[in-house]
């Protein structure tokens, strides 16, 4: 019972590490936390459930709608509401980031409730032991490790993912060297909330969810960035995967309820014992 | 050498609250000149800098880069224009290796380079420097000597036609010192225009075309090396400071 469940933690993980390592590319870069990411997670939900039961689409296709339509959405909140703060005291980009959250919950709130949703789409299971992964799970996992392939590859052989890395580094000599920091940033900000919808948009099609469901998964990015080390991708996508584990583990101990106090107090220990990550924080 | 200044600098001001940092700042720079920039610390020296490259707008006057007014332009234009620049504070992406800094200026500089031709612009440029060995090291592992010759490096792959030097011999040895007037010596004769801003006097005046004195934000003389060095409002403005005084009549 525990190998295929905690197989099927692992698996939920992947998508974890990648909502985080949106949150942690967009500290790493910027130094701005995003509190507008859980309600992009679940609009990124929100965009698969609407494509597949109001278009008809394939959820896997409507994916790519969402990648692209997640990368605006970051490019246009940044512009709007971060621009212009962007180099003041943490504390304005946190109210400005939160207020952007405000604003998108309120909005989706009026148009879809809060009732829950479900994406009602099956590609059957994988049989391991005596249970069987669905493959919704196996195919979420994999697109996961793709995309954290594709960040990589982007921010290490591309001119836009050297200047990333550039301006992530130090603002003021990239701007010197002829890069237009404030694009930079934006992109970035961009790449950060389409890493949040994709991985909303992959938990949509196993996890039923509400348009206030992003909130859970924005606590559970920050434990991961935590666990991983704040502004480090790749330490985001380990930390997601050991609280995949966890997630997986503990309920063949105990009540499921427990999940989140022991996340949380693994989150402490961590702050306590070794504040800068497992992995070390930045790249 | 008898086409059109390079860089005109026509009036500029600029103010810091109550402090006059620049006061009507006006020179040409000819086309492969070495200008050097001299005066006594807090004199505007690179608040000059910070307004030809784009850092702050000057309040008053233009500026003219090849023969286009680049006044409050944003630095990543200017930088794209062809100017270059080192810090006196150096400012390396510590975090990246010395190759990667390097490429990252020829990529997003004046020529914008793809990857692949910054690669071999970078080794190019480590070699002309020498910290090709160093290429592969975070540029945090540098020390001071080597950083200044990794921002002069990061400036020269951009193929700037203008390179501002702030106090890239402060800090070095005496060895050192002699070494980088030589390489800055190399880059003029690749046809890169030279503004240099210095303390150490005796290379300043040794490699400088021209010499522009700056004093609290006044322009107070400008001339060959040797007349400046003789200027009585120069050595009084140095007086504040009698060892400067000192060695600016004793090198010449």
């Amino acid at each position: 019972m525990l190998v295929p469940s905690l197989m099927d933690g692992l698996l939920l993980g992947f998508v974890y590490g990648i909502a985080a390592m949106g949150l942690s590319l967009i500290w790493g870069v910027m130094d701005v936390i995003n509190l507008a990411h859980g309600p992009i997670i679940a609009l990124g939900m929100f965009g698969i459930y609407l494509g597949f039961t109001g278009l008809g689409l394939n959820p896997y296709l409507m994916l790519i709608l969402v990648i692209g339509g997640g990368l605006l959405l970051g490019v246009l909140i940044y512009w709007v509401a971060v621009h212009r703060v962007i180099n003041a005291p943490h504390l304005s980009t946190l109210l400005a980031t939160f207020a952007v959250n405000m604003i998108i919950i309120g909005i989706a709130t009026a148009i879809f409730t809060t009732s829950p949703r479900n994406v009602d789409f099956n590609l059957g299971g994988f049989p391991v032991g005596p249970i069987t992964l669905p493959w919704t799970r196996i195919l979420a996992a994999l697109a996961s490790v793709l995309v954290t392939a594709l960040l990589y590859l982007f921010l290490y052989q591309t001119r836009p993912g050297k200047a990333i890395r550039a301006v992530s580094d130090n603002r003021a000599a990239a701007e010197l060297m002829g890069i237009p920091t404030s694009w930079i940033l934006a992109l970035a900000f961009g790449l950060g909330t389409m890493l949040a919808a994709i991985s909303g948009g992959l938990i949509s099609t196993f996890f039923p969810f509400t348009i206030l469901a992003g909130s859970s998964y924005e606590l559970k990015s920050f434990v991961i960035c935590v666990l991983g080390g704040l502004g480090n991708p790749l330490g985001a996508l380990i930390g997601g995967l050991l609280l995949g584990a966890l997630e997986g583990i503990i309920p063949a101990f105990m009540e499921t309820s427990w999940v989140p106090v022991l996340e949380f107090v693994l989150f402490v220990l961590i702050l306590l014992v070794r504040p800068q990550g497992l992995l070390g924080s930045k790249t | 050498m008898s086409q059109a200044p390079i860089l005109q600098v026509q009036d500029v001001s600029k103010r810091f609250g109550g402090l006059q940092a620049l006061a009507h700042i006006t020179f040409d720079l000819p086309q492969g000149e070495i200008l050097g920039l001299i005066g006594p610390n807090g004199a505007g020296k690179t608040t000059l800098f910070n307004c030809i490259n784009g850092i702050y707008p000057p309040e008053e006057g233009r500026l003219v880069f090849q023969g286009q007014d680049i006044t409050g332009l944003k630095p990543y234009h200017i930088a794209r224009r062809g100017v270059a620049r080192t810090h006196q504070i150096v400012q390396p992406l510590e975090e990246l290796s010395v190759l990667e800094n390097v490429m990252v200026g020829s990529c997003f500089g004046h020529e914008q380079r793809s990857l692949g031709e910054s690669e071999g612009i970078a080794d190019e440029v480590l070699g002309f420097v020498g910290l090709v060995e160093r290429r592969e090291q975070p540029a945090a592992s540098l020390n001071v000597a080597q950083k200044k010759r990794l921002e002069l490096a990061r400036a020269l792959a951009a193929r700037p036609f203008l390179l501002l030097l702030d106090e890239v011999l402060a800090g070095l040895n005496p060895t050192e010192i002699a070494e980088m007037v030589e390489v800055v010596r190399q880059i003029r004769d690749r046809g890169v225009t030279i503004l240099i801003i210095e303390h150490v006097m005796h290379a300043l005046m040794n490699v400088s075309d021209r010499v522009i004195v700056l004093d609290y934000g006044e322009q107070i003389a400008e001339g060959t090396p040797g007349e400046v060095a003789n200027d009585p409002k120069v050595i009084e403005a140095y007086l504040g400071d009698p060892k400067l005084a000192e060695r600016l009549m004793g090198e010449e």
